[in-house]
């Protein structure tokens, strides 16, 4: 069985669905019942891969929402369990979306095994980062052309260039993608430099020094309340991949030649009818889903019953092969842009994933 | 991906750390948290018995989980010794009057299920939450009693889980009534602590938190459906 362990976008909106869903009693407390509220499970579901395998999966919610951030404590809580609230149900991999997995790795939560009586395995958790890279670098291959960017000639920024994914995503592109060069930003100095030495090139820039050279710009950070780029700076055209989290970048960058495509979003081949899901922020919500999430059912599909993607560095150019034929086998494509000369999507209704 | 702020980790970290147990102020709070503990020892043991007359044919399973509450209430009769602690046992019978006046008052009337729901599961689920918390923030003596102490209570909230499981078809509404009559009570106990709690480094949301954790386990072992809990917790939380 695969697990989902995910969150509300904001208060109001987990206020919303709690209500959807029938717990009205939650919906109608205030932020302090949410902070005491524990994760439930929400949703139980099936799913059935192109190769026609039917798997069975969980949707937790931690009860989590963004507001709880600055409280360390509750955040700490909410993340763990959540993961021991999957681990009982006996879920064989879970991911962890959203702000899960950065609160997971940020506030160092690997020191804490010990929940209650609960010992976590960590075999049973994948933080989904691997297909999440690997979808990213399809989308920059698949999209960069369609609009007329040669990425043989381009420079290619990542934004959080030594991340889990950014650094996974600069070996791709250098490696198998063979882009002109890579633009390398991030925060803290040293990384880069140990990435630069890494990959046997690309170019340490800043951000504002990066953006103007960019033919595509890859961000798996998180956008600064008070970043503003300036579209009259950015080349025409310009790929932008929003693979960070939340997804803001849209509001952040438009322009004439400037095209935002969220990253790390995958869609089904078909129809799926998870309640979950429909709260979202996905266009199509029946079809779409987060990589990291895919990850978990691609894992359970495959019988890895292991923490594939997991820790700092650890995602290999193989493990990216590995998940993304798997990606490609199931069902799962990667989200494109939708240009003005595309055709209207074709209507697909068969369902493949239906409540248990 | 995100960064999230520094100065929130660091504060919590030094949260973490251990009070002093040696001062006034932690001896102070102490007494009247271990009262508690030792009086809710006090009263599981004499409710078990108590069960047992409603259900004979399980007074000897039911005696065996009384005699090791008498066993945790001598431990943490020692833990106030080690400290050099007077336990302020007025308070605590105070503190659980209104419980207590609830059990009685559903031992007269022979509802098993009300008795159960409040001893077996609420009040269990309580301790078991509340030691677990206790036990990181707990001096050297008091931390090991109360290690011990834990595992055996994860067997008595397993009886009373066990019971209502058989019985659901016949016991849910009165489950879900008790409920709603006792589920405030044990939030308002935990209120009225918090500020003690504080004290020995035992965070009032951590405290409810995994309270209601610990609760929703035990009702889902029950059989109860995840919104059904949910509707009851919310008795706890919200109002």
């Amino acid at each position: 069985m695969f697990g989902l362990i995910g969150h509300s976008t904001s208060f109001e909106e987990a206020r919303a669905k709690a209500r959807t869903l029938g717990f009205e009693e939650f919906a109608d407390g205030d932020l302090d019942v949410w902070c005491s509220a524990p994760p439930q499970l929400v949703e139980r579901l099936q799913v059935t891969s192109a190769t026609g395998k039917t798997i069975d999966g969980a949707y937790i919610d931690s009860c989590f929402v963004p507001e709880m951030l600055s409280r360390f404590k509750t955040a700490r809580r909410k993340v763990l369990s959540a993961m021991e609230l999957a681990q009982k149900n006996g879920i064989d991999i879970t991911a962890l979306g959203g702000f899960t997995s950065i609160i997971f790795e940020n506030f160092n939560l690997l020191k804490e095994q010990q929940i209650r009586s609960t010992t976590l395995e960590w075999e049973r958790f994948t933080t989904g980062n691997t297909h999440t890279a690997w979808v990213i670098c399809r989308q920059v291959e698949t999209n960069a052309p369609r609009l007329g960017i040669d990425l043989a000639q381009a420079r290619v920024a990542v934004v959080g260039a030594t991340g889990d994914i950014g650094s996974a995503v600069c070996r791709w592109l250098s490696q198998r993608t063979g882009v002109k060069e890579l633009l390398l930003v991030a925060r803290q100095p040293q990384p880069l430099l140990d990435l630069q030495q890494e990959l046997g090139g690309g170019r340490i820039l800043s951000l504002d020094e990066a953006l103007p050279e960019a033919d595509v710009v890859v961000w798996v950070a998180s956008l600064p309340q008070t970043l503003s780029i300036d579209a009259e700076n950015l080349k025409s055209p310009c790929l932008m991949i929003d693979g960070g989290y939340p997804k803001n970048l849209d509001s952040k960058a438009n322009g004439e030649g400037i095209h935002v495509l969220k990253g790390g979003i995958v869609e089904f081949f078909s129809d799926i009818t998870w309640q979950m899901m429909e709260m979202a922020e996905m266009d199509n919500p029946k079809r779409q889903m987060f990589a990291c999430f895919a990850e978990a059912i691609l894992l359970e599909f495959e019988g890895i019953h292991t923490n594939f993607s997991w820790g700092r560095n650890n995602i290999t150019l193989e493990k990216m092969d590995l998940i993304g034929a798997a990606s490609q086998r199931h069902g799962f494509h990667t989200l494109g842009l939708t240009l003005p000369s595309d055709p209207a999507p074709a209507d697909h209704t068969q369902p493949a994933l239906t409540p248990a | 991906m995100a960064t999230l702020a520094s100065p929130a980790v660091s504060e919590a970290f030094a949260a973490d750390q251990l009070p002093d147990f040696s001062t006034d102020s932690y001896k102070d709070a102490y007494s009247r948290i271990n009262a508690i503990v030792i009086e809710g020892e006090q009263e599981a043991h004499d409710n078990y018995i108590s069960i047992g007359s409603l259900l004979p044919d399980q007074a000897e399973e039911l005696a065996k989980l009384a005699r090791m509450e008498l066993k945790h209430m001598k431990g943490f009769t020692a833990c106030a010794n080690n400290l050099g602690v007077t336990a302020d046992m007025p308070f605590a019978k105070e503190f659980f009057a209104p419980l207590h006046g609830n059990f009685q008052k559903a031992l007269a009337e022979g509802k098993v299920t009300t008795c159960l729901l409040i001893q077996a599961i609420l009040i269990e689920a309580f301790a078991i939450s509340a030691y677990h918390i206790y036990i990181p923030v707990a001096d050297p003596f008091a931390r090991k009693i109360t290690e011990g102490v834990v595992k055996d209570e994860y067997t008595h909230l397993n009886y009373g889980q066990e019971w209502l499981k058989a019985n659901l078809d016949t016991c849910r509404e009165e489950l879900e009534q008790a409920n709603r009559d006792n589920l405030p009570l044990v939030r308002k106990m935990l209120e009225q602590v918090a500020g003690d709690a504080a004290v020995l480094h035992m965070d009032q949301e951590d405290l409810m938190a995994d309270f209601l954790t610990s609760y929703q386990e035990a009702l889902m072992e029950v059989g109860l459906t995840s919104r059904e809990i949910a509707k009851m917790a919310a008795a706890a939380l919200v109002g």
